[in-house]
């Protein structure tokens, strides 16, 4: 199996496109990340400087009557905050504020990923190299197996990748300050536990990268054409809370994956549908995922080539 | 022939949405001996093909290779076998080189000595290291000769190989098919549309139309002899050739005459003594091109045979 995996991974790292995503993830790095250095540096004003401004803004859009409640509440307790800050002298995080940014950059990775799972299959067809693969005293089961697993380290290095360079950017630009990010959690100013909720993003994030994988692994081999894989995953990813709030009215939304597959939602107040929680849309995920797998192997494995 | 058969295939069948694209096939094949696969395009020779090498599965009857079922044992059935399905499709963005050690790591004991060893065989040395996108038809031909090769199979399967290739390099790799089945005892499965490359290369034909195995035969051995004899007046010749009770048939200028070497000089002094004007005579080869004819029922040699 490990012969199997370095065939796969020797065959992925031929392609140009593989470094071109890997290219593309530190660029949409170190890209903004230059950006918001530049501006920074350009207005030139310390960070108590810019903690007054943002007050006198917040204050600003406050005089508005037409705000709603809520609103009026968000950027109270902001102006809160920065009062706090300039009170007692903490600066914000900027870096955990850069890579809490650049956990949006997930969503490439995802984009990547599904590229591969799509491609990894259906390529071996589109090209007939199927035949030279199939016709060795190697089960199809396996060779399967060991394009999943590939396909699954290739998105995990790329994780790692957005992670390492996040980190290494944001040190070097805007250097370890010694902040904090700061809450409001009932009228009183605490500091957040910055880290630890960037650890769990990333790790919820891990569930839409999950599943889109597997989806569009399962289109790539049973229909083996990647733009039917990569387009159906993206629209559905797209689309996919559209698609829940139609289907809202019905019961059997709570039983779609698309409802689950976002996992993030579990770290704003408000989920995509009521009364769903984090160990059911777990369950359900698991049980798409093994359905996911299940099908792509029995037509992998039952398939006449005739590539 | 009393050598054990090294694949056998038992009344193999396969039908596609309701259509029997193969009826009923048995057909034996020996160690050391090259056997040719003819048919008309669409007999079914591809889909028999598919079903040897496992592509496809059967939907009646088996395939044996080695005394092992390939249906049931397929890794171990298959490692005895080498394929070349139509053109030998490899990744061409990765060199020669890695192509083959890409296929050597998907067989039990394929040492990298060994793939030097058939990269010489093939005559590769020059180019392995160079990207397969760079290489000529003849050349994907080679490396695809080379990687069916690498585990030393038993059976060596290939459908249309000389496509592509140089005279030279037809020449070379009938040469070297010869060489290892005489002596490695490698039983080779050709299919080819090319009647003279299948007559220069196999011991026996096996003739397939419509899904069904019409004949198999050895050829190259003559069990009569056949000379073309020229000469004027025609119908005198024919008169003479008439009442010496042989067995001829009108070609071109002449007559191809059934007739035993150690008669001929006695011929010609018949005809020398006749006064008939002689201007050639030669041996008459029966191409297989006639054989096929025969086979296939619409020879003229048979009717003039059995007059």
């Amino acid at each position: 199996m490990l012969k199997l995996i370095q065939n796969e991974w020797m065959k992925l790292w031929h392609k140009k496109g593989t470094w071109a995503m890997v290219a593309l993830v530190i660029l949409f790095i170190i890209g903004p990340g230059i950006m918001m250095k530049y501006y920074e540096t350009k207005e030139g004003n310390t960070w108590q400087e810019s903690e007054q401004q943002s007050i006198e803004n917040y204050k600003e859009i406050l005089n508005d009557d037409n705000l709603s409640a809520e609103d009026k509440s968000y950027y109270e307790e902001q102006i809160a905050i920065s009062e706090y800050r300039l009170a007692n002298d903490v600066p914000s995080q900027d870096l955990a504020g850069f890579m809490s940014f650049t956990g949006n950059m997930l969503t490439l990775v995802t984009l990547f990923t599904v590229i591969v799972a799509a491609s990894i299959v259906s390529s071996e067809f589109s090209t007939g190299t199927i035949k030279m693969l199939l016709t060795r005293p190697v089960s199809r089961a396996k060779i399967l197996t060991s394009k999943l697993l590939t396909t699954f380290i290739f998105g995990l290095l790329l994780y790692v990748v957005n992670v390492g360079v996040s980190a290494l950017v944001g040190l070097i630009l805007f250097g370890g300050t010694t902040g904090a990010e700061l809450e409001i959690i009932n009228g009183q100013v605490v500091e957040k536990a910055v880290w630890n909720d960037l650890a769990y993003h990333y790790l919820l994030t891990g569930g839409d990268f999950v599943m889109s994988m597997l989806f569009a692994f399962l289109v790539g081999s049973v229909f083996r054409s990647s733009s039917l894989a990569i387009g159906l995953t993206m629209f559905l990813s797209f689309t996919g809370g559209m698609i829940v709030m139609f289907l809202s009215k019905y019961k059997i939304v709570k039983y779609v994956w698309l409802t689950h597959s976002d996992l993030t939602q579990y770290e704003r107040s408000s989920s995509i549908l009521d009364g769903i929680t984090m160990p059911f849309s777990l369950t359900i995920l698991a049980i798409y995922a093994v359905l996911f797998l299940v099908i792509s192997y029995i037509s992998f494995m039952k398939r006449d080539v005739t590539a | 022939m009393t050598t054990q058969p090294i694949v056998q295939l038992q009344n193999l069948s396969k039908t596609i949405g309701g259509k029997q694209l193969i009826q009923q096939l048995n057909i034996d094949l020996y160690p050391g001996q090259i056997t040719g696969f003819l048919g008309p395009n669409g007999a079914g020779k591809t889909t028999t093909i598919r079903m040897m090498t496992g592509l496809m599965n059967p939907t009646e009857g088996k395939v044996i290779i080695d005394g092992l079922s390939l249906q049931d044992n397929y890794e171990e059935a298959i490692s005895k076998v080498g394929v070349i399905v139509e053109n030998p499709e490899m990744y061409k963005f990765m060199t020669g080189y890695k192509n083959l050690l890409h296929f050597a790591r998907m067989h039990k004991n394929v040492t990298k000595e060994r793939i030097q060893e058939v990269v010489r065989q093939v005559g590769l040395e020059n180019r392995i290291h160079e990207k397969v996108s760079t290489y000529s038809l003849g050349m994907r031909q080679r490396l695809g000769l080379a990687q069916a090769l690498l585990h030393r199979p038993k059976f060596l399967i290939l459908d249309e190989p000389t496509n592509g290739l140089d005279p030279a390099g037809i020449r070379e790799f009938r040469m070297y098919l010869r060489k290892i089945a005489a002596e490695d005892g490698v039983s080779v499965f050709v299919s080819s549309h090319l009647l003279s490359e299948i007559e220069l290369m196999c011991d026996r034909v096996a003739v397939i139309q419509n899904g069904k195995l019409i004949d198999i035969r050895d050829i190259n051995v003559e069990t009569s002899s056949f000379y073309y004899i020229e000469a004027t007046p025609n119908d005198q010749a024919a008169a003479l050739l008439q009442k010496l009770d042989y067995n001829f048939v009108a070609d071109n200028n002449g007559y191809v005459v059934e007739i035993k070497k150690e008669d001929i000089p006695k011929l010609i002094t018949q005809f020398v003594h006749e006064e008939i004007q002689l201007f050639a005579v030669q041996p008459h080869q029966k191409t297989l091109e006639d054989q096929f004819l025969e086979m296939t029922g619409g020879g003229q040699i048979v009717e003039a045979n059995s007059k």
